[in-house]
């Protein structure tokens, strides 16, 4: 039989994830919303509880929790707030190629200093040329003797104003495709690393996004994760284990808009009645209500699937995809609950809607997830 | 400093309440307990005092069934040293007074200086069980304290908020003090030592040895004859209104037509 119920561990982390985000958290997310400010006090004091080097084992400094841990956390925050979120798990997905590929000794020498201290990672492999096609992306990597040194431009790159170590991917021969990519540690202090302007986004505008440009940034041998042509399996391996932690945040953020939809058609009056006590509304809430569970228990089965030590490849691309289309559709039902005042920005719900929109995109497209579980799915017919 | 801090576990705030079947009690099906806002700052104040005192240790210990187990695995993250559940009868207990006996007998094994306590518990309030250990043990306790800080060699200062003023007080050890809540803003346990308080041992004694203890003080004087929630109040009206003068004529009309406060 399947066991929903959580343990009392998982219980008290979820705890302190649901702590953090409405004491710290959400009563600054307006104002960070606002004004796109990407609030560094609070990403220090979540790294200082223990809430941002999730995946990262104890004994390279991190929390070392498994998937489903990571995903009742990331929940919890994204209720708060989904740019802040993304900002604060942004390491995780930047840890993960040194935790796939990379070898004791580079483990030791790059996480234990990193986890030690308050730090940012950036992840680097979507280009102004695409991000799906990651087999065909075109930042450089030139042997030079014992050295390589890499040219060429990534794009979107959270936190990439603010980090202090980016794992990049580059190719050392475009004409092998998947097979000539290779992925280097890359200090944020290297010569010839040039952080581009914080962009301006529709939503997430807690978190800092910028273009981060190579300009023959030179890197020892030591410094690549895997062999020269291990670096796609390595960013693939990555978005298996960072990909069902979207869920969780989509579905973070689907749970706040139904919750202030619903709270909101209990007060709200129209025709001599609450809302709530219309029809139209309950159909919506049942709707929303639907989609929000649904979201929530793919993304506790692809944890789960990872957790056994599974791939997941299929049970994460399924739940990402689903929790986030499930986070715009429900935003959008709670402003349209709310009606013209879900459309002002002094009311909470617009900004969910903004936020969730990400989720569709980023960490694969849903366009891609939906490849990949057709792929995955048509393997067990084949 | 031996610091003991006696703690209860109380449900989280956003419980929904209902009445046990037989309905003497609260209903704790489902219901979740944590460390109650007042003990969190009894913890909290623990443990500044041991910083400010080196060789200090820290013993969260709990009465009652065992939902304290949570509590006490709370106090740990937080920073206790030691954790004892003491094993409440199988019937429950709803008496003050056992659980300070149950208490005081077991204090009787374990070390302390001083001993503290939210000044009431966050469900009930009644505010009991830190004085009267105080006097099955014979020493001098305080209740409503903040900020307790180490005085001369082997003392405590500390204050007390009351509606005339604040009092400063001094006191020698042992004694029992117990604290308002929030006063000094109790820190949030860390995700790796919330961990690491899963793992760790709580010392149980259980209840036919807390009963043999006691002998004919084992069993309870009080009992709770009936839990029931309060009556939902009626709703609130709200009036729409242009001007304060059309607010108050609106208010006046209303209380004296509707609420009838006035002919």
């Amino acid at each position: 039989m399947p066991e929903f119920s959580l343990t009392a561990e998982q219980e008290s982390l979820r705890d302190l994830a649901r702590k953090f985000a409405r004491t710290e958290m959400a009563p600054k997310a307006a104002e960070c919303d606002k004004s796109a400010r990407f609030p560094e006090e609070i990403y220090r004091k979540a790294w200082e509880l223990g809430l941002m080097n999730l995946n990262v084992p104890t004994e390279y400094g991190g929390s070392g929790l498994g998937a489903l841990d990571q995903c009742l956390i990331v929940e919890e925050l994204a209720y708060a707030c989904g740019g802040m979120t993304t900002s604060i798990i942004a390491n995780c997905l930047a840890l993960e190629p040194i935790l796939l590929g990379g070898s004791p000794a580079q483990k030791s020498r790059w996480l234990t200093p990193f986890c030690s201290e308050y730090h940012l990672a950036s992840f680097c492999l979507t280009e102004p040329g695409g991000g799906s096609d990651a087999a065909g992306l075109k930042t450089r990597a030139r042997k030079d003797s014992e050295e390589y040194v890499l040219s060429g431009e990534k794009c979107f790159i959270t936190n990439g104003p603010h980090a202090s170590l980016f794992t990049v991917f580059a190719t050392l021969d475009p004409s092998l495709r998947s097979k000539g990519v290779a992925a280097f540690i890359v200090p944020g202090d290297a010569p010839g690393i040039v952080r581009g302007k914080d962009e301006d986004k529709m939503g997430h505008r807690a978190s800092s996004t910028s273009t981060i440009r190579l300009e023959e940034v030179r890197v020892s041998r030591d410094q690549r994760l895997g062999g020269e042509h291990d670096g796609f399996s390595i960013a693939m391996r990555t978005l298996d284990q960072t990909r069902t932690p979207i869920g969780a945040l989509a579905t973070g953020i689907a749970q706040a808009a139904l919750d202030l939809a619903a709270r909101y058609s209990l007060e709200r009056k129209t025709f001599g009645k609450p809302i709530s006590e219309h029809q139209a509304i309950q159909i919506k809430l049942a709707n929303m209500v639907q989609a929000v569970r649904a979201a929530r228990l793919l993304t506790w089965h692809a944890a789960w699937t990872i957790d056994r030590g599974q791939p997941g490849t299929l049970e994460s691309s399924i739940a990402k995809c689903y929790a986030s289309d499930a986070a715009l559709r429900v935003a959008d039902e709670a402003i349209q609950i709310f009606g013209g005042y879900g459309y002002m920005r002094d009311y909470p719900v617009e900004k969910l809607m903004r936020d969730a929109k990400l989720t569709q995109i980023y960490e694969g497209s849903n366009e891609i997830q939906r490849i990949v579980t057709a792929r995955e799915l048509l393997r067990q017919y084949g | 400093m031996e610091i003991v801090v006696l703690i209860k576990p109380v449900p989280e705030s956003e419980t929904r309440l209902r009445a046990s079947p037989d309905g003497r009690r609260l209903d704790s099906e489902g219901v979740r307990f944590v460390l109650a806002g007042y003990d969190e700052s009894a913890v909290e104040q623990a443990l500044l005092l041991k910083e400010n005192v080196p060789g200090s240790k820290v013993h969260a210990i709990s009465f009652g069934p065992a939902r304290c187990g949570e509590a006490l695995r709370a106090a740990i993250a937080l920073g206790a040293d030691a954790a004892t559940w003491i094993e409440a009868p199988p019937e429950g207990s709803d008496d003050p007074i056992l659980a300070a006996r149950a208490l005081a007998s077991a204090l009787s094994s374990i070390p302390y200086d001083l001993l503290l306590g939210g000044k009431h518990a966050g469900d009930d309030e009644e505010g009991i069980v830190v004085g009267a250990v105080a006097e099955l043990l014979g020493i001098p306790s305080f209740g409503s304290v903040t900020d307790v800080r180490p005085a001369g060699p082997s003392g405590l200062a500390f204050q007390r908020p009351t509606e005339a003023g604040i009092e400063s007080w001094e006191t020698s050890l042992p004694c029992a003090i117990g604290l308002q809540q929030a006063w000094n803003d109790p820190r949030t346990a860390k995700l790796p030592n919330i961990l690491r308080s899963r793992k760790a041992p709580i010392a149980k004694v259980d209840w036919p040895t807390v009963a043999k203890a006691l002998g004919s003080e084992s069993s309870p004087r009080s009992l709770s004859e009936e839990f029931r929630l309060p009556a939902p109040r009626s709703g609130a009206k709200m009036i729409e209104f242009q001007t304060p003068e059309e607010a108050a004529e609106k208010l006046v009309r209303l209380l004296r037509e509707e609420a009838k406060v006035f002919p």
